[in-house]
């Protein structure tokens, strides 16, 4: 999957969806995107559902950061879920599971 | 002709010399994907040159280098450009710019290869010293890190862009003990959980047959032997019988060659 294929959308239910490739050629796109989702959705609470990511680096943990971060800066709580493997994998290596509230 | 895919890197038939004397002559080579590979043999057989042919810095004379599907000496200058973001190198020094402090050291490559926000850069960095142990030290100058930890910030520099491929040129040199297990547990862990091929050119035995996959014994521009690591240890070539077991005097000989030793002494001469 390409670059351009790979985005943040938010569906009827404010649940937000990452899709795609996550890595250093889509991060910055994928970080404008979701910022700008979050602060304009009025829900208090977002889901941020991981299921459709085919492939990430550490990048795509990074921006699951970025976007708990705006959910601070927002008033809001954005919760991670659906975290494929080899996010897992990453997670874990790097002590993020705690943070991210996903199970090891 | 095309590579294996269950091959990350593959060297067909490569033939390399320098001046009169074949580095390399005709030999095969392959790295299974995900999975560390050790290459041992004597200073001097070519373990280094192997890790310089792999990222393209040299050409082969004959025979083809493929990584992850494409032929090396075929690639364009932008390709190989391209294809070289695919390592990570943790070089036998180290080679942290020493002007630079630890988070700028780890930072360097995504500034440069990436259009990541600052933001970005600074959680990825972090998330590298935190898998080495060292994200405490993000403030320290190099020449306040200990042997060790110099190598472990390397380490998290080499692994920065996420490479496929991880190059471990001698990582054991001139570490102490406990050092030395500690880059031992990180090198597989970091290729098991995030499902990096590893290449780890090295002649510290022990600690290269504990973590191997594989192993390639070089020497005299040749495979001499490959492996697991147990069915090298238990090996009938007395060649790499001696290299395995330390061995000092055997097919290597302890002395290089001289003259007869009576001669030298008692001819005159």
């Amino acid at each position: 999957m390409s670059q351009s294929q790979a985005s943040v959308t938010i569906d009827e239910l404010g649940v937000l969806h990452i899709k795609g490739v996550l890595d250093h050629s889509s991060g910055a796109l994928l970080r404008q995107q979701g910022e700008a989702l979050i602060r304009a959705n009025t829900a208090k609470k977002l889901q941020l559902n991981c299921a459709e990511v085919e492939k990430s680096s550490s990048v795509g943990l990074a921006l699951l950061l970025a976007f708990m971060r705006d959910g601070e800066k927002y008033g809001k709580t954005v919760e991670v879920s659906q975290l494929p493997e080899d996010m897992r994998k990453i997670a874990e290596v790097c002590g993020l599971t705690d943070i991210l509230g996903i199970e090891p | 002709m095309s590579a294996d895919d269950a091959f990350a890197v593959e060297l067909k038939a490569v033939t390399f010399q320098r001046g009169s004397r074949k580095i390399f002559d005709n030999v095969d080579i392959r790295f299974q994907r995900g999975k560390v590979t050790g290459v041992m043999g004597p200073s001097g057989c070519g373990k280094t040159t192997l890790l310089r042919l792999m990222a393209a810095q040299l050409k082969p004379e004959k025979g083809e280098v493929w990584v992850n599907g494409q032929n090396l000496p075929s690639l364009s200058r932008s390709d190989l450009f391209d294809m070289r973001k695919q390592f990570g190198v943790l070089f036998q020094s180290g080679a942290l710019f020493t002007d630079l402090n630890v988070f700028e050291n780890v930072a360097f490559p995504l500034r440069v290869h990436t259009k990541l926000p600052e933001e970005m850069i600074r959680d990825i960095v972090l998330m590298k010293l935190q898998a080495v142990g060292l994200r405490g030290a993000i403030d320290l100058m190099p020449d306040e890190l200990s042997g060790g930890m110099k190598r472990r910030v390397a380490l998290a520099r080499a692994i920065a862009l996420d490479p496929d491929i991880l190059l471990y040129d001698e990582p054991f040199v001139g570490q102490d003990p406990i050092a030395k297990g500690v880059l031992v547990r990180l090198i597989r862990l970091l290729n098991d959980a995030l499902g990096i091929t590893s290449v780890v050119v090295s002649h510290d035995l022990a600690e290269t047959a504990s973590i191997a996959d594989y192993l390639y014994v070089l020497g005299d521009g040749q495979v001499l032997g490959q492996g697991k690591p147990d069915e090298l240890m238990n090996s009938d070539n007395p060649r790499i019988r001696q290299f395995m077991q330390g061995i000092p005097d055997g097919p290597v000989p302890f002395h290089f060659n001289a003259r007869d030793y009576r001669d030298d002494l008692l001819g005159g001469r």
